[in-house]
């Protein structure tokens, strides 16, 4: 039985890692410098296993999630601005994920953008209200995993293993250092975004985890986040393989498909367009019960999945208002993948109001006792608060410097 | 809302616009982007004379591409230049144009295997004749 709940939690991760910031930003990534990047992403990947093994940790052991952490460690006032900042990339978010599960969907049928817009919005309004939360999770998880066909173009496209090996170690060769660093802010800020911490320690919280669970907890964020990363490199290396080479800088959704139709044909991208629907999908659930968890969690409402809408009102009324609100934004016909750029450079600008806390809280004994970090994961931990520092500060200055990566 | 506050919205607006003059850099960039599109859109029609497309990927696709080329066109056609470059910017709004019809084209014609393979080469002088305006 344990073998087998790790096993769903490990698939629901891969499936679940990837959504349109680390679509968008990989590809791209991958079309500009090659595979010089790809060690961001280990660094990207290592970030996000640190701090969802401490979230699920301080989850299972005292039952709080990540915004009760902030509202008690950071004050009414500093954590509503934390609130705030991380609802506003949240909803950004959650408009940008809609969008692109629309485009699929369009690119699927060949049906009106607007009218797909309704659909999924539709779609996840009853998916969210009839389903139970672990086969939310699951559904959209396994669906997902039709990514890994990108990982199976990335090797039909023969790329040059010697470069992508040499791309693993820190290097730069390129004229253009600020785009370069750009490209770095905008992977790390994707494989970090605050929301899946979110939604990793309120998943502990609403599954019932307790200390027995920490092996769990730490089994799903290394293996299934790391596998996640796999993917991550997969989309790194079509966007270097094939579209460095014939200088096709992807703009669209369609763009990245097609990463997959030329080596594979037409099943490739039916897969690639059912893997990105169901990977995009995913993360907009995730947006949404982010939202509705911090706003809940901040003002110590009754909150969960787990419970009845009625039995959490002002949860259920958050999520169906970001729902709402989401649906508009992308209505008034927002680019989905411009949007997600911004989205995740202003999410990187976020995050140390989101990870300061929940190292904080790791580190107390009083709500910790014995399962408090380690000194790998406190120095883990430091270290990735200093480049979590260092991209919140960079990350607009090199947006306006690049023209949002253009130059 | 303080002056620094003003101006980086300020910037933030004008980074996403494609307003202004366009001088050598605006030039470069943007024949860079046509041709993207025209190199992408080869891509797409090589698959479809294989039949290893679908068509309402294509349909959609094609379009997306052509629109983004159409707009182009209309920016380059009319925005004021640098001196000395004129010429070359109207010349990248002609390419950017036929790159959009072309793209119109398989837009329409999603499943003909043989009006793909007839848009397969120019798409790809297409884009070898924007980089040689961006240079």
């Amino acid at each position: 039985m344990k073998i087998f709940q790790v096993a769903l939690g490990i698939l629901a991760a891969i499936g679940g890692f990837v959504d349109i910031g680390d679509l968008v930003f990989n590809v791209a990534a991958g079309a500009t410098f090659g595979y010089q990047l790809l060690w961001v992403v280990v660094i990207g990947v290592v970030g996000i296993i640190v701090y969802s093994e401490m979230c699920g940790r301080v989850a299972a052991v005292s039952g709080k999630a990540v915004f009760d952490a902030v509202r008690e460690r950071l004050g009414f006032k500093v954590g509503l601005v934390a609130l705030i900042s991380a609802q506003v990339v949240n909803l950004m978010t959650l408009t940008a994920e809609i969008g692109g599960v629309a485009i699929c969907l369009q690119l699927l049928s060949g049906l009106s953008y607007r009218w797909m817009i309704l659909v999924a919005g539709v779609a996840f309004a009853i998916v969210v209200w009839v389903t139970p939360f672990e086969w939310v999770e699951r559904i959209f998880g396994y669906g997902g995993l039709c990514m890994l066909v990108f990982a199976v173009a990335a090797v039909k496209l023969h790329p040059s293993w010697g470069a992508v090996a040499h791309g693993f170690v820190p290097h730069m060769d390129t004229q253009s250092p600020l785009l370069y660093a750009y490209f770095a802010i905008g992977l790390l800020g994707a494989a970090m975004t605050p929301y899946e911490v979110y939604f990793y320690s309120s998943g502990g919280v609403e599954e019932r985890w307790g200390p027995k669970d920490l092996g769990l907890n730490r089994v799903n964020a290394q293996i299934g986040y790391g596998l996640g990363g796999f993917l991550s490199f997969s989309l790194m290396i079509v966007g270097g393989a094939l579209f460095l080479e014939k200088g096709v800088q992807p703009e669209f959704l369609g763009s990245i498909a097609l990463g997959v139709e030329v080596p594979l044909g037409q099943i490739g991208l039916l897969l690639a367009l059912v893997g990105i629907l169901f990977a995009v999908g995913g993360a907009s659930i995730d947006t949404l019960f982010s939202g509705a968890y911090n706003l809940a969690q901040f003002l110590g409402w009754e909150w969960g999945r787990y419970r009845h809408p009625r039995g959490a009102p002002r949860f259920t009324v958050t999520w169906l208002v970001l729902l709402v609100l989401a649906l508009g934004a992308v209505m008034t016909g927002v680019d989905p993948v411009q949007l997600t750029e911004y989205a995740v450079i202003f999410s990187a600008v976020a995050l140390p109001l989101t990870y300061i806390p929940i190292f904080l809280v790791a580190n107390d004994r009083s709500y910790m006792r014995e399962y408090t970090n380690g000194r790998l994961g406190n120095v883990l931990g430091l270290v990735y608060l200093v480049v979590i520092m260092v991209i919140a500060l960079t990350a607009v200055p090199l947006m306006i410097l690049t023209n949002v990566g253009q130059n | 809302m303080n002056r620094g506050a003003l101006a980086l919205v300020l910037v933030l607006a004008l980074s996403g616009c494609n307003g202004g003059t366009v001088d050598e850099h605006a030039l470069k960039r943007d024949s860079e982007k046509v041709g993207s599109l025209a190199s992408e859109g080869s891509l797409l029609a090589n698959d479809v004379s294989k039949g290893a497309s679908t068509k309402y990927f294509v349909r959609v696709h094609a379009k997306e591409m052509s629109q983004a080329a159409s707009d182009l066109q209309n920016a380059l056609a009319i925005r004021p230049t640098s001196p000395g470059i004129k010429r070359d910017v109207r010349k990248l709004s002609k390419l950017a144009g036929k790159v959009s019809e072309e793209l119109e084209r398989l837009h329409l014609h999603p499943t003909d295997r043989g009006v793909a393979a007839s848009l397969k080469e120019p798409l790809k002088a297409d884009a070898d004749a924007a980089d040689q305006l961006g240079k």
